[in-house]
């Protein structure tokens, strides 16, 4: 217990150091691209982080967490065309929009358990996709704008975007340790490890399991909208693409799965690897980044984090 | 007055009854042992009681409420805990934080209030060297004390234990009928058992269940006489 302590102070410290450089940055004179890769980095970290607080606890393989990026989109993007809201309160709202969506989907998908709620939640994905592209056509109106996707108002500068998810990526951290600790972390971790035992043990498993999925769409849904708006035009086969969930999960289990720095690690590594392949070799960079990850998961099964831990011994805090 | 009730309580699975027009009723504070040969259907039972199973027929009563319907996370809250055959730790989750989820969610405490309660029960069941370590990782003999001391920890009245002494050793086996002992001033137990010599030694009262219907019930001595008993354990040969 005095060693867990130790070394949560140990490293709190230097994170906090970390975020007040991260802070000031945009003063010391960082511009252009260099603000625009730590955005895209940040919210990517948050991305991963929100995939591992339902995933990472539970186990249960989510494949379908750009449903929620997606929609967040759209909602961002039709509060504030269509009825001239505020972009941060467009944000809140696709949250919470996020969240109800999610508590019918999860309500249905959580009773199901490894394979058929990763196919699950994959298939309402993609029919979340398709109601966006053909929505409009089928019904004869044109609200969504299909294929060819919304503009959005023009909007403020980078640093803006930068601060923004600067504080998306700190929530979803802080989140991550502070539910690690909490009433609700203990029950999603016994439903990882053994589910009925839990459901035994007096744990509201289905409950539980609904409210970190809850937690997680709708973050993830207003860091779509943020995105919707720093990008100004969106398209379905983009914010709804399932590349980004491949992402997620990669750079997830690349940094160490149901840990707290393990998405912060594996997507700065996967950002960054990509960034600075893709200016190496323009046209085949992704072939050498698959080789990374092939490595990477050959050398540390258990992602980097888990594998550092375990390495070290005992678990510590940060699993 | 019954604590726990079945009445004529049948489950099938396909063209088996498992457990078939069974009743019994278990009387505050005693220890009931459940023995039959294998296949019997006394972890059914188990199972239809703690509400992993719903019976096809019959009532299951707690204090004179229905419990059938309601979800195992509401039965094992309203105060009856299982332990199981096959121990099912939270593996990756040190043994204290074993005990403390039960703490948290059995009797659905805050986080400080549950802190007190799992060292409680930790130290009575004497796991406080082993506190730290991953629950997955410790020998058998303290997985069933863990086990054990998991559903104490979520506040149970009631204990099921299907068959805590199934691998242990005949030293580790007066052990655990200790502790067995000193649940039983606490709590109500019925014990699944197939060491005779423990189930018949700590029960006040034993029932005998085969093919899913009860055979015989009475004090251990009684039990052990019979007939039936006999013929169900050894075959009709030795009667």
């Amino acid at each position: 217990m005095l060693m867990r302590r130790a070394g949560l102070n140990g490293i709190l410290l230097p994170l906090l150091i970390l975020g007040a450089i991260l802070l000031l940055l945009p003063l010391l004179g960082i511009e252009g691209y260099r603000l625009r890769l730590l955005s895209l980095l940040f919210m990517w970290v948050a991305l991963a982080g929100c995939w591992n607080l339902m995933s990472g606890s539970t186990g249960y393989i989510d494949f379908g967490p750009v449903a929620y990026f997606g929609v967040g989109s759209y909602c961002t993007a039709l509060f504030m065309i269509k009825g001239g809201v505020p972009f941060l309160l467009s944000v809140f709202i696709a949250g919470w929009v996020c969240a109800a969506l999610s508590l019918a989907i999860g309500l249905s998908t959580l009773r199901l358990q490894g394979a058929y709620f990763a196919i699950a939640t994959f298939a309402a994905a993609e029919a979340l996709k398709q109601v966006v592209l053909e929505g409009d056509r089928v019904l004869g109106i044109d609200f969504l704008g299909g294929a060819h996707g919304l503009t959005l108002p023009s909007p403020p500068s980078g640093i803006f975007f930068y601060y923004v998810m600067l504080f998306l990526m700190g929530l979803v951290v802080s989140l991550t340790a502070v539910i690690q600790k909490s009433k609700l972390g203990y029950g999603l971790r016994a439903i990882r490890d053994a589910e009925q035992a839990a459901e035994l043990t007096g744990v509201p498993t289905l409950q539980i399991k609904v409210r970190a999925y809850i937690l997680s769409s709708s973050l993830i849904g207003c860091i779509g909208g943020v995105e919707a708006y720093w990008l100004t035009y969106i398209i379905p086969d983009d914010v709804f693409n399932v590349m980004r969930t491949i992402q997620m999960v990669i750079m997830t289990l690349l940094g160490g799965m149901g840990t707290i720095l393990g998405p912060v690690i594996g997507a700065s590594f996967l950002t960054l690897i990509s960034e600075f392949l893709g200016a190496k070799f323009v046209y085949d960079y992704l072939i050498f980044v698959g080789l990374v990850i092939v490595v990477v998961i050959l050398l540390m099964p258990q992602g980097i984090i888990g594998t550092l831990v375990k390495k070290r011994g005992k678990s510590s805090w940060l699993f | 007055m019954a604590f726990l009730e079945c009445r004529r309580v049948t489950k099938r699975f396909g063209a088996l009854e498992a457990v078939r027009n069974f009743s019994f009723a278990l009387r505050p504070g005693e220890i009931l042992g459940l023995i039959g040969p294998n296949g019997s259907g006394k972890t059914t039972l188990f199972n239809l009681i703690a509400g992993l199973y719903t019976p096809d027929e019959g009532e299951i009563l707690f204090q004179e409420k229905s419990i059938v319907h309601i979800p195992p996370h509401e039965i094992c809250r309203l105060g009856i805990a299982k332990t199981s055959q096959i121990t099912m730790p939270f593996g990756t989750m040190s043994v204290y934080e074993n005990i403390l989820v039960a703490a948290l969610y059995g009797q659905n405490l805050g986080m400080s209030k549950a802190h007190v309660a799992a060292e409680r029960i930790l130290t009575f069941v004497d796991l406080h060297k082993q506190r730290d370590e991953p629950a997955g990782k410790i020998p058998v003999p303290s997985r069933r004390r863990l086990e054990l001391g998991r559903a104490l920890a979520t506040g149970a009245k009631v204990l099921l234990l299907d068959e805590v002494m199934a691998g242990l050793t005949p030293v580790e086996i007066e052990q655990a009928l200790l502790l067995l002992k000193r649940l039983s001033t606490q709590t109500t137990l019925i014990l699944v058992e197939h060491v005779m010599q423990a189930v018949m030694g700590i029960s006040d009262r034993v029932l005998v269940i085969h093919h899913g219907e009860k055979i015989a019930e009475g004090t251990p001595t009684e039990v052990a006489g019979r007939p039936e008993v006999i013929e169900a354990y050894l075959g009709k040969r030795y009667t």
